[in-house]
């Protein structure tokens, strides 16, 4: 025989129990303790819909007990109560509770102020439901995309029948909590559930067993959370058929364990064949009382049905009578089980999430206490466009002077008068100072009665509404939420492994992973200045520009003078937004009959959204090709550069033929390249760009060759040195958001005759304005920190972005941001104990007759 | 999830595949005076708004719709 453990206790499990079940057989009566009052707490709605019956299951807390399938080798604990939910010591306060209304803990802790983080704690492990496994291996969720034409929410008679209708119009999915009519009691409502199942499926419809919607969003869209995934669902119309729960009734005593909801009761006694008791009162105010009280009978329990208001239910640890007003007059009855049908709340909080008009109601969430040929025709109207107003079930149950309304969170009738009294006045403020509905079960229970609440102290129509619905609806698990959250995309160049292999530390830079140094950056730095050095720079954004139109939305939208630069030059680039602020920069070379763009690596998705946005608002004939991925990109740097490209290549590379700034095609190694000679770095330099599929053999091509002059590879620490000592400013780290190019001393990359481009009016309007802010060169008589503050005479007036100790510039130096002082840019500083002195730039090699070769 | 943007290319796509490029404005000013105007005082309405939409990861195209500020209903 299968058995499960429930607190160390051994229980059997019989074929297609619930854990509910197989605890209900074995005698459990008590689940949970409740929040506040530990008052106990028994099998409830029994449908998955209140939070009665949360267990802790294997390590994963808060699982609902009645609609859990129990099986073999299960360990279940309950989750409340010390030492146990059978017996809480903290079940004095239910004594208590009356002398500690709502809000009492915040006002009695609040003085003296040290007094809430004590009593806080206390409290909360007093409250709470289960423990957070934390060192449960982190569970992931997969999550899987659909897009259907109309999504099913609930796979009852009024769901599948829309399905079947709808899949005449499109792919349908429906989802359903549980396996189809597998919760069923009713043998007409199963037989209508088996043959519109076949029917929707014969249709083409796709059912999703076991999958519960946990939120609808714009769209529509809704996400379902099934036994090992997450679906998130794009849907152009959602039908929410997800049905009516009974309604939650309000009287003393109305929490008792053996107080059933009545369709969680004929599911214990039809289904799983355990009897609620010896003798059982149904009280039914709606049509489904006999078929109830015969379905609770099955079991062997002894029924008397009655119609009225409960007035109120007595008992210890589980209810022993109940009184009755009903239409004959007051009756009392002694039971052992009390099953309510006393009105219909429908399950509508998907339906009330969102103002979508493609999301809509079918069946007894819109019309409630409806027939089977009501739900099926409700659903077959919804798929063809004509769904049902939602409508309110009528005469809403009544609630007595006193009993709990939110079940969850302890809140009861007295509560909620009380803190009317305090000035409370509307539904939505009844919520956030009693915390009714806040709980695990979402207001499933008790929505209706905060906002009847309301309305019956003639609260303002604006203030008397059903509280906001809002994911989720189910508790998913966190797992489950995090889905792919955490995938990161990382991308790595083609010489990845060579970096690797050659002992570099990898830094991340943006998406990318990029060689920081490979061991000694000095060197690396001397190998550029006085040899040869190349460096992996395939991360930068690349982009082809071709068509009648280029040279147009080249001059249009950035400050250079593109008709300026001839076929086979190059120029240094900035690119500034329309407010007239550096946004990027980059270089642009004249190909023969179109241009070749680079900018900086993190830019690239930006770059390219920009510069299609201009092809398309300016109406261009242009055809832009992101070539970042494609090309690979090698610079070779270093007064031997030509040298060591001469012994690979049969190209014309002199000083003519390729010029600083300039462009050529070339073949190194075999291999096409697109060489670009550029000067970020201060020495004679060529960048490659090539085919990304042959970087290896032309990295492995120029190491060799470039053993004669003692080739090293440079990384990210070695080049932030080498633009240093050129005064060269890296975006982002020497710059912010609001830098237009004067404020950076990048004045003449602005071609200010030009009639228009991006951002010329802005910089025509800061023009007239005193530049209150620069970037300035500083050299330092000590060594320097970045990020420290530069002050003049105590008062900080400015900040070191960038700084290192320079070899080639002769000692530390950086850049830095200063502020004017009354109009004046100070030249002294002091950062901590050492003195800046602002400084021309370059630093090195002021006069660029290194880079020109 | 939630709002859908209907791309003139890949049809009806999630609107996190596309990133948003503000309202809708014009793409010059006639004059420097005018031009602070159409950078920063945006219309910022509580409506139906003109905007730009970026497929960034789809055919990368940009799209022109009008979207309801307030339900994020977006119509064609």
């Amino acid at each position: 025989m299968p058995s499960l453990r429930l607190d160390g206790r051994r229980l059997e499990v019989s074929d297609g129990d619930t854990i509910a079940a197989a605890a209900f057989r074995a005698g459990v009566r008590t689940f949970t303790r409740s929040l506040k009052a530990h008052r106990r707490r028994g099998l409830y709605c029994g449908t998955g819909d209140c939070a009665n019956c949360l267990v802790t299951v294997d390590g994963l807390p808060g699982e609902r007990a009645c609609v859990t399938p129990a099986t073999d080798g299960m360990r279940v604990e309950r989750e409340t109560g010390w030492p146990s939910a059978d017996r809480d010591a903290l079940a004095i306060n239910d004594r208590l509770h009356r002398f500690m209304p709502v809000g009492f803990y915040y006002k009695v802790f609040a003085r003296p102020r040290w007094l809430w983080p004590i009593a806080e704690r206390v409290i909360r492990r007093a409250t709470g439901t289960g423990t957070l496994p934390v060192n449960a291996p982190a569970r992931r969720t997969p999550t899987r995309f659909v897009r259907v034409r109309t999504l099913v929410i609930g796979g009852g008679v009024a769901g599948l029948a829309a399905a079947a209708t709808a899949s005449t119009d499109g792919s349908v999915l429906v989802a359903d909590e549980a396996a189809l009519g597998a919760r069923t009691t009713d043998a007409a409502a199963r037989e209508a559930i088996t043959r519109l199942g076949a029917e929707a499926r014969a249709a083409g419809a796709d059912i999703l067993a076991g999958h519960a919607a946990i939120g609808v969003y714009e769209g529509p869209s809704a996400a379902l959370v099934g036994p090992d995934e997450l679906v998130e669902v794009e849907a152009e119309r959602v039908i929410v058929a997800t049905g009516s729960l009974e309604a939650h009734g309000v009287f003393p005593g109305n929490d008792l364990p053996g107080v059933w909801l009545g369709r969680g009761a004929a599911r214990m006694a039809a289904i799983h064949g355990v009897p609620i008791g010896k003798h059982a009162v149904v009280v039914a105010n709606t049509d489904e009382g006999a078929q109830l009280a015969d379905a609770v009978r099955t079991a062997g329990t002894d029924v008397t049905l009655v119609a009225g208001r409960v007035l109120e239910a007595r008992g210890g640890h589980q209810v022993t009578s109940v009184t009755v007003l009903t239409p004959e007059g007051r009756r009392a009855f002694a039971c052992d089980a009390l099953v309510l049908s006393l009105g219909w709340a429908p399950r509508d909080t998907l339906l009330r999430m969102t103002v979508e008009p493609e999301v809509v109601g079918a069946g007894d969430v819109v019309r409630p206490g409806c027939t089977l040929d009501e739900a099926e025709s409700s659903g077959r109207a919804a798929a063809r466009g004509n769904a049902d107003e939602p409508r309110e079930a009528d005469p809403w149950p009544i609630t007595e002077h006193d009993g709990y309304v939110c079940v969850c969170e302890d809140v009861s009738m007295h509560d909620l008068e009380h803190a009317w009294d305090e000035g409370w006045t509307s539904s939505e403020i009844l919520k956030r100072y009693t915390t009714a509905t806040m709980g695990p079960c979402q207001g499933a229970l008790c929505s209706r009665h905060l906002a009847e609440h309301a309305r019956a102290k003639g609260a303002a129509p604006a203030a008397r509404g059903r509280t906001t619905a809002r994911p989720p609806v189910r508790g998913p698990r966190l797992g489950d939420l995090t889905g792919g959250v955490h995938e990161q995309a990382e991308r790595r160049t083609a010489l990845h492994d060579r970096h690797v292999s050659a002992g570099a530390r990898m830094d991340h830079s943006g998406v990318w992973l990029r060689p920081g140094t490979y061991g000694d950056v000095a060197d690396e730095i001397r190998a550029v200045r006085e040899r040869v050095s190349v460096m992996d720079v395939s991360t930068l954004a690349k982009f082809l520009l071709a068509g009648r139109d280029a040279q147009t939305l080249l001059d249009r939208v950035f400050p250079l003078d593109v008709g300026a630069i001839a076929p086979g030059r190059a120029r240094y680039l900035l690119a500034l937004d329309e407010a007239g602020y550096v946004m990027d920069d980059g270089l642009l070379a004249a190909l023969h009959s179109s241009y070749f763009l680079t900018s900086t690596s993190g830019g690239a998705d930006r770059m390219e959204a920009w510069l299609r946005n201009w092809i398309d608002r300016l109406d261009l004939h242009v055809h832009l090709v992101n070539q970042t991925s494609q090309l690979g990109a090698i610079n070779v740097a270093g007064p031997h550069a030509r040298d060591l490209l001469a012994t690979l290549s049969v190209d014309d590379l002199s000083r003519d033929a390729l010029p600083y700034p300039g462009y050529a095609e070339i073949t190194v190694a075999g291999v096409p390249c697109r060489a670009i000679a550029v000067g970020f770095v201060g020495e004679l330099s060529f960048e490659l760009h090539h085919p990304r599929g042959r970087s290896v053999e032309l990295w492995d091509a120029l190491l060799n060759a470039g053993s004669t002059w003692d080739i090293r590879p440079h990384g990210l620490d070695a080049l932030d040195v080498l633009r240093l000592e050129k005064g060269h400013v890296y975006l982002a780290q020497d710059t912010m958001p609001d830098d237009h190019p004067a404020k950076l001393g990048l004045g003449w990359a602005v071609a200010t005759h030009k009639a228009e481009f991006v951002g010329k009016r802005a910089l025509e309007r800061m023009d007239a304005l005193p530049l209150e802010r620069r970037l300035v060169g500083l050299r330092f008589d000590g060594p320097p920190q970045r990020g420290h503050p530069l002050a003049v005479d105590g008062a900080i007036v400015g900040r070191i972005t960038s700084c290192a100790v320079s070899v080639a510039a002769g000692g530390p130096v950086g850049l830095g941001w200063l502020r004017a002082v009354d109009g004046e840019f100070p030249n002294v500083l002091r950062a901590g104990d050492v003195t800046a002195t602002v400084s021309a730039t370059p630093f090195y090699d002021p006069e660029g007759v290194r880079l020109r070769g | 999830m939630s709002m859908v943007v209907t791309c003139p290319t890949c049809g009806r796509r999630p609107f996190t595949e596309f990133s948003f490029g503000g309202e809708l404005r014009d793409v010059a000013s006639p004059d420097t005076a005018s031009d602070f105007a159409r950078v920063y005082l945006h219309d910022n309405a509580d409506g139906p708004q003109e905007e730009r939409w970026f497929h960034l990861l789809g055919c990368r195209r940009w799209v022109t719709l009008t979207r309801d500020t307030g339900t994020n209903r977006v119509e064609a």
